[in-house]
């Protein structure tokens, strides 16, 4: 069934049983009480012990591998090297350019060589540090520049160290600032940023029987981290089970980090059948898992005398890292996304992404349009100034509307909020009043900003995309929901379990939710691009659904009524004209198993197609975007240069709101973490070497440091196609925070910074005249 | 060596190392995996237990030191089926997401209550700021700890 359906059937009600209220989260209680399972807490104590002996060079041959030492440690059970790799060595996400253990070549510090398997940690760790590995050194590449010249060493082989390009061209660029009256062009640097998830990676793999493996991990992926370690084993998909245990933060980290952690313990637990497991320490975890990938953005664009937008050029290069990893997608949801969520008649946009001999960049919330949206919103404010128009009115006239074209040249038809998200902060906030007032208190400097943000819902690149679930009618009227959508902490399988109750008018607490497993449904695809409500959550509509319309039929035989005035609420089937006429789900699900009408139902959905022309980059890139705007308010030390962040204004179109609460935890989180990415998070890299693997000393956000956060705008412009029309809300929250900080900054101080993060030290110097 | 010490309200004894760590004894030993290994260093409070009522890091503290003495884990802080009000709070706020800070945002906020039955916000976010949070950027969980403070007034 077309989940359109769902939406028309159950979005056109007066009033909904669930969707739309806050209601506490049934995963929260065993978490309150300490009883919910993380991988970590599934380890028996008997389990080996795997830990990664790493490249200690940023480029290097390898020359030898003397593993003869290692072993003589007591305690150390084996040392597994590539040669032990029984399938393909090849881990690579979008290219094959990444081997899961290295024996050729290593191309940054950390890059894994070989695992050594103990019966404690202590035996693990000598074991690591006995393992002789003999190099060539190579010459090292750090920086987009160095990785650029004619003459630098060719990482991956190739002509050059470009991973991946990519392009759009959309009108006449030439026309376009022909007709600006304004045009402001600037280089824009965000660097590296790290997850720092409370939980590190970990993975416990348990050998079973013949040629069989479970893996029990902290991931995002269940169907991919199946398929890479299916590669890595040489065997087929089904001799390999992947549970994914709660996960304890994710942002996108977990979806890169996932496969390569329980790949390894899956390779050693099968290599020496016994039950193996590999947890990351802290600063494993920092200075070798994917980061934010660093990106530098050239931009050019301009506005008419009237204040609309007319051109703009852009110019990306993602620094990789070591492996191109998920460049490719990242990459092209920059360049898709490269005029914000604004109409702009010419655009053209040329992107590369590039390898260095540094730790690998990949996924991380936002993907990319942080990056991106920070440029854009710098160009807007200074556009604006030029224009001497105010930043929010400037944008008002510009932002995306029911009608209105995309980068790509997206017709967006209907689901598009950006304007009242927009009008909606500005009155919160009480923007023009409040922007004239903000000035010195005590020596302190006081500033307002605002920026914009949209986010294409989905994976990029128009990469098919589907999901699936599971939901069985128990015999006793109790209902078994699994998902293939991960539960990192933002909630989605409840959201999906509310989506199921609200359709079969089920007590929320009759719905178990079973976490992934891949035995148990087809695949689901990943728990990323903000896509596990809106694809997740209508796989879940569309198994309740074909549950549902056997459940009525049944129904509307034992109650003798038409099965059109058969309603489900509250647990029961009523006869609607007869309302003391009715059937508990218990009786119901006895006659349905009796009467050999199935009780299970498996759910599947595809959002519409999404497709592009490679040579022009336009067409359609996203099924649909989330929108969201913020303000921020803050407050800059001039003795020390320290920015606090006073208060934020955030608001949000998300289509249709499940559960605002998730979505005011979406959006908070996001602000602390758009909060650090602005100001504190500085992860200090040099000659490839992360310097700073710890809470101490890369700093993200304490208590001390979150601002006021006003209660949160949401805007519902339902999307036609997904259940209830509810969009992603994960990534695009961290969005507009960045940009509308640094704008706020600018505001108080005069001082625009063009790379993040504004540390204090940088705004101190700046204020003394030096460049930021 | 033998250690004898009260656990969650209960008597217990444990043979230990003289370097076992306490979050290891808890968590390998006597199958409490409330408390979370995050950093190994006592940076990010996930490992955080009751110690006599105060909170400590049980990744920096050896097993031989509570020798003696009385722990508190997030397994003990339910009694008799009944929620503590912190936890009830941290449920009806939404500030639990992923779950792995709770355990000890939870006990160190317990210690606060015990301390100072009706902290300012202020107060609040100076006692947890040891205690990482990664998922709620803090605003529901400070939320949480108020209205506990409230309900336990009552």
């Amino acid at each position: 069934m077309e989940a359109k359906e769902v939406f028309e059937r159950f979005s056109e009600r007066e009033s909904f049983l669930v969707i739309g209220r806050s209601i506490r989260r049934f995963d929260a209680l065993d978490k309150a009480l300490g009883r919910a399972k993380f991988t970590a807490d599934y380890v028996e104590r008997d389990a080996l012990v795997v830990k990664v002996v790493r490249s200690s060079l940023p480029h290097a041959l390898i020359k030898s591998i003397n593993i003869d030492e290692a072993l003589k440690i007591p305690g150390v059970v084996a040392v597994l090297t590539a040669r032990d790799i029984p399938g393909e060595n090849q881990i690579g996400y979008a290219l094959p350019d990444q081997p899961l253990l290295n024996d050729v070549k290593v191309h940054y510090v950390g890059d894994p060589i070989a695992l050594v398997c103990a019966e404690n940690e202590e035996a693990a760790f000598k074991g690591v540090e006995a393992v002789e590995v003999e190099y060539e050194e190579l010459q090292a590449v750090y920086t987009i520049d160095e990785a650029l010249s004619e003459d630098a060493p060719r990482i991956h082989g190739g002509e050059d160290n470009i991973a991946v390009t990519t392009r759009v061209r959309k009108g006449d660029i030439e026309e376009g600032f022909s007709k600006a009256e304004a045009i402001v062009e600037d280089i824009y640097e965000t660097p590296y940023q790290e997850h720092m998830y409370i939980e590190p990676e970990a993975a416990y793999a348990i050998p079973e029987g013949h040629n069989k493996v479970t893996v029990i991990g902290t991931m995002q992926s269940p169907f991919l981290v199946r398929e890479k370690i299916a590669g890595i084993l040489g065997w087929s998909l089904n001799q390999v089970r992947v549970i994914q245990a709660l996960t304890g933060g994710a942002f996108g980290g977990k979806d890169d980090m996932g496969p390569l952690v329980c790949a390894k313990a899956a390779l050693a637990a099968v290599k020496l059948r016994r039950p193996a497991a590999l947890i990351f320490d802290r600063d494993e975890s920092a200075a070798y898992s994917v980061k934010r990938y660093p990106a530098r953005i050239r931009y050019r664009s301009g506005a008419d005398a009237e204040g609309r937008m007319t051109a703009a050029e852009v110019d990306i290069t993602v620094d990789c890292g070591a492996y191109a990893n998920r460049a490719p997608f990242w990459l092209w949801r920059m360049t898709a996304h490269a005029a914000g969520p604004y109409e702009v008649e010419a655009v053209h946009v040329d992107g590369k992404a590039v390898y260095t001999n540094k730790v690998f960049g990949g996924s991380f919330r936002g993907f990319g349009d942080v990056a991106m949206h920070f440029a854009v919103e710098s160009q807007m404010d200074m556009l604006a100034e030029k224009l001497g128009l105010d930043p929010l009115e400037f944008r008002l006239k510009n932002v995306l509307r029911p009608g209105s074209r995309t980068t790509t040249n997206q017709l967006l038809d209907h689901s598009v909020g950006m304007e009242e998200c927009l009008r909606g902060v500005a009155e919160a906030s009480d923007w023009w009043n409040r922007r004239r007032r903000v000035k010195r208190t005590e020596g302190k400097l006081r500033g307002l900003g605002v920026a914009c943000a949209h986010h294409g819902i989905s994976t990029s690149r128009g990469a098919p995309d589907w999901s699936a679930a599971s939901l069985i009618l128990n015999e006793d009227g109790t209902f078994t929901y699994r998902t293939g959508i991960c539960e990192l902490g933002q909630g989605s399988q409840f959201g999906h379990a509310k989506i199921v109750a609200e359709i079969l008018g089920a007590p929320l607490e009759s719905i178990r939710v079973e976490g992934p497993d891949t035995d148990s449904t087809p695949n689901a695809r990943p728990t990323h691009g903000s896509r596990g409500l809106m694809l997740g959550g209508s796989a879940a509509a569309d198994a309740a659904l074909r549950l549902r319309s056997r459940m009525v039929k049944v129904a509307a035989e034992m109650l003798g009524c038409d099965e059109g005035d058969v309603e489900l609420r509250d647990g029961r089937a009523y006869d609607r004209r007869r309302p003391e006429n009715s059937v508990s789900f218990r009786e119901l699900a006895r006659e349905m198993y009796i009467r050999g009408v199935s009780p299970a139902a498996y759910g599947f959905y595809a959002p519409p197609r999404r497709y592009f022309d490679p040579e022009t980059g336009l067409g359609v890139a996203y099924p649909v975007y989330t929108f969201a705007a913020t303000v921020a308010e803050v407050e800059v030390d001039p003795e020390t240069g320290e920015v606090k962040v006073v208060e934020v204004w955030p608001s949000m179109d998300v289509g249709r709101a499940i559960d605002p609460l998730l979505i005011e935890g979406q959006i908070h989180g996001a602000i602390a973490q758009g909060l650090g990415f602005a100001l504190t998070e500085n992860l200090i890299v040099e000659e490839g070497r992360v310097l700073n693997p710890n809470f101490k000393d890369y700093v993200i956000p304490s208590s001390m440091d979150m601002p006021r956060v006003s209660n949160v705008i949401i805007v519902e412009k339902p999307y036609r196609h997904s259940a209830f029309g509810a969009k992603g809300v994960g990534e695009p929250a961290i969005i507009s925070i960045v940009s509308a900080i640094a704008n706020a900054v600018y505001h108080a101080t005069g001082i625009r910074f063009r790379t993040l993060p504004i540390t204090a030290e940088r705004l101190y110097r700046a204020l003394r005249g030096e460049k930021p | 060596m033998k250690i004898r010490f009260k656990l969650n309200g209960r008597e217990i004894e444990a043979e230990v190392e003289p370097n076992t760590l306490l979050l290891n004894l808890l968590r390998e030993h006597l199958h409490l995996t409330g408390a979370k290994y995050g950093c190994g260093i006592g940076e990010c409070g996930a490992c955080t237990v009751l110690l006599d009522g105060e909170p400590i890091l049980s990744c920096l503290t050896l097993a031989v030191e509570v020798d003696g003495r009385e722990i508190t884990t997030i397994e003990g802080l339910a009694r008799d089926g009944e929620l503590h009000p912190l936890q009830r709070a941290f449920l009806e706020e939404g500030a639990v997401q992923c779950g792995f800070c709770t355990p000890g945002m939870i006990l160190t906020a317990k210690a606060l209550l015990d301390e100072n039955p009706n902290p300012s916000e202020e107060e609040i976010r100076e006692y947890l700021k040891g205690n990482l949070c990664r998922c709620t950027g803090y605003v529901n969980i400070v939320k949480a700890v108020k209205r506990a403070a409230e309900e336990m007034a009552r």
